[in-house]
């Protein structure tokens, strides 16, 4: 096992734990109650996502020197506070969840097998936050005006953060997950697979390729 | 915020086929795809076998006592 597969699966998870918190906080505040409810399910879904990644490394002889918890791991900056505000939320709907989601797509049949078990059940479940970030995106580029300025503004931030987290498009050990069939395809279309889908749907963000990589964190990615 | 103009959507449900659906609730949404979404995430407390959601206003009257 690589180490970049052994940090890309633990710091899913630390991710997914850490996205499902963030959600929650906003299960009592969102704008409506149908809004509300679904950011109680989202949270459910993404803390049973950290909850069942986690034993993937232990079925893989890698432990953690921590355990895994609510307060546990090295989630993205972004999400290591509470989200500021709505547009916050769903910008993190879009981008974060966006690029965990299409790198979990690359382990849908990956040769890591407790891998690719979980990715399939993730992706079902992800399907209705995806219908979820979409909609809402489509409503506030609706509205326009200041919500919609906010909205740019959030996703650019969630941006800057999130496409560092697949790495370098170069990255040996990547190349290398690629090449053994541990995930079908590597940092680059990840980015461009998310770019593809959030260009149609916001106008007026900066989704350029990262290009500074001198204070990456390789285990934690960020 | 103002939820004037949205649809609301009637939600119907059922545990078997042998049932018919059942009313279980609405919800308020002018995405058609969020309103599923939602239905789906508000009302489920029961194992459903089938949901469908549907707008309140296509809704036709037959009898008003």
């Amino acid at each position: 096992m690589s180490d970049t597969m052994v940090s890309l699966i633990g710091s899913l998870a630390d991710n997914k734990s850490a996205l499902g918190r963030r959600y929650g906080e906003w299960a009592v505040s969102a704008p409506t109650i149908e809004s509300a409810v679904a950011a109680a399910a989202m949270a459910q879904d993404e803390l049973g996502h950290a909850r069942s990644t986690y034993p993937v490394l232990a079925k893989l002889g890698v432990s953690r020197s921590e355990e895994p918890g609510l307060d546990a791991g090295h989630p993205l900056p972004v999400l290591a506070s509470e989200l500021p505000d709505w547009a916050s939320f769903i910008a993190a709907n879009l981008v974060v969840d966006g690029v965990l989601t299409t790198f979990v797509a690359s382990a849908r049949d990956s040769s890591i097998e407790p891998l690719a078990q979980r990715a399939r059940k993730i992706l079902q479940e992800e399907g209705a936050h995806k219908v979820h970030a979409e909609a809402w995106a489509r409503r506030i580029v609706r509205a326009g005006g200041d919500d919609l300025d906010l909205l740019r503004v959030r996703v650019s931030e969630m941006w800057a953060v999130s496409s560092r987290w697949p790495g370098p498009t170069a990255d040996p050990g990547y190349a290398e997950a690629v090449a053994c069939g541990m995930v079908s395809f590597g940092p680059e279309t990840v980015r461009a697979q998310v770019r593809d889908w959030l260009s149609p749907l916001i106008d007026g963000v900066c989704l350029d390729e990262p290009t500074e990589w001198s204070d990456w964190d390789s285990e934690w990615r960020r | 915020m103002s939820r004037a103009g949205e649809t609301v959507w009637e939600v119907f449900a059922r545990k078997e086929y042998a049932e018919p659906l059942h009313h279980v609730g609405t919800v308020t949404e002018d995405d058609e795809e969020l309103a599923v979404v939602s239905a789906r995430a508000i009302y489920d407390e029961q194992p459903w076998i089938e949901m469908i959601i549907v707008p309140r206003l296509s809704i036709r009257e037959a009898i008003r006592a």
